[in-house]
């Protein structure tokens, strides 16, 4: 069997990517919201894709949550998705601070915009870093204020081999507002990532 | 006697990716820091010319550094070289008397202007 798994090296290079990729989303983000965010280091994650729904029952079981996708396809057949998933708190007052009516409906689309804002702008700062370009798939919202998205997560992370998981914890300056974020990367796309990532390493 | 640099990242890749992006005309030794405690501990220690500070760091982050720094009155330039490039990190940073905010990845072309006008190429 093909390794999968990433060297120190390709954990670090791809943890610094990922860094400057979040910037650029929460430098986005912080304008969107007018706001301050704190950004802390992400807890990046390599996991098979199948232990992915097992790791958020414990984290968040009997907790609402959103959670929306988004496919992701580059060059050279480096494709993924990442999902978005938000804990649901604090989603009334940051939709009343942007405009949006307060209902289901919109705080819906807020999260869809917010979700673009945040995986667009860290997927192109990524597939620039990369020397790739990504297209992207519209934005999915799989579940909604439901206590059973982690069998929907289950049905999605089953077409997934790995899962690069990274956990954002986005601390804006009067509230907070947990959010993980997921990069679902099938087998093929591991090694060609592993790849580029090499070559980057082997720039420096 | 050459100045010492002091490079301060918790990634590898971006200290080196610091290192090479240093002017060929940078006469000076380099050491390193993987986080703010060991940057300050570096600081303490010896004498350093200049800090490329990065800012999202664990155990203790560049601001933390930054604040020290000032507070400690240490005589040492820190340029600031982030992925946080948010106006207020920006503005925050420049208060705490950093000479300068770079973006990451770092544009040796602006990296170069920075140094050459503070006189350290």
């Amino acid at each position: 069997m093909t390794d999968l798994s990433f060297t120190e090296e390709q954990r670090d290079c791809l943890q610094e990517l990922i860094n400057v990729a979040m910037g650029l989303a929460s430098d986005k983000l912080a304008r969107f919201l007018n706001t301050f965010v704190h950004l802390q280091v992400p807890a990046i994650g390599l996991v098979n894709a199948a232990e992915i729904p097992e790791q958020f029952r414990g984290q968040y079981q009997g907790l609402n949550s959103s959670m929306i996708s988004l496919g992701f396809f580059g060059d050279g057949g480096l494709r993924g998705e990442t999902i978005l998933l938000y804990q649901l708190e604090n989603a009334g007052k940051i939709a009343a601070l942007l405009g949006y009516d307060d209902d289901a409906t919109s705080e819906a689309e807020m999260l869809t915009d917010i979700s673009s804002i945040l995986t667009t702008t860290f997927l192109n700062g990524l597939a620039e870093q990369l020397d790739n370009s990504f297209s992207y798939a519209a934005p999915r919202v799989i579940s909604s204020r439901d206590n059973d998205f982690i069998s929907k997560l289950e049905q999605t992370a089953f077409h997934w081999q790995l899962a690069l998981k990274v956990d954002i914890r986005y601390e804006l300056t009067d509230y907070s507002f947990d959010c993980n974020m997921i990069l679902l990367i099938p087998g093929e796309a591991v090694l060609k990532l592993k790849t580029i990532l090499d070559n980057v390493l082997a720039d420096f | 006697m050459a100045l010492t640099a002091l490079i301060c990242d918790d990634s590898l890749l971006a200290r080196n990716q610091m290192k090479k992006s240093l002017p060929a005309a940078f006469d000076a030794e380099i050491v390193t820091a993987t986080n703010g405690l060991e940057a300050l501990a570096v600081l303490r220690r010896q004498e350093i010319g200049v800090v490329f500070l990065d800012l999202t760091m664990p155990e203790l982050d560049g601001v933390g550094v930054l604040e020290a720094i000032k507070a400690e009155k240490m005589d040492v330039f820190v340029i600031v070289v982030s992925a946080d490039i948010q106006p207020e990190m920006q503005k925050r940073v420049m208060d705490l008397g950093a000479l300068a905010f770079i973006q990451k990845p770092v544009n040796t072309d602006k990296l170069s202007a920075v140094m050459r006008q503070y006189g350290l190429i």
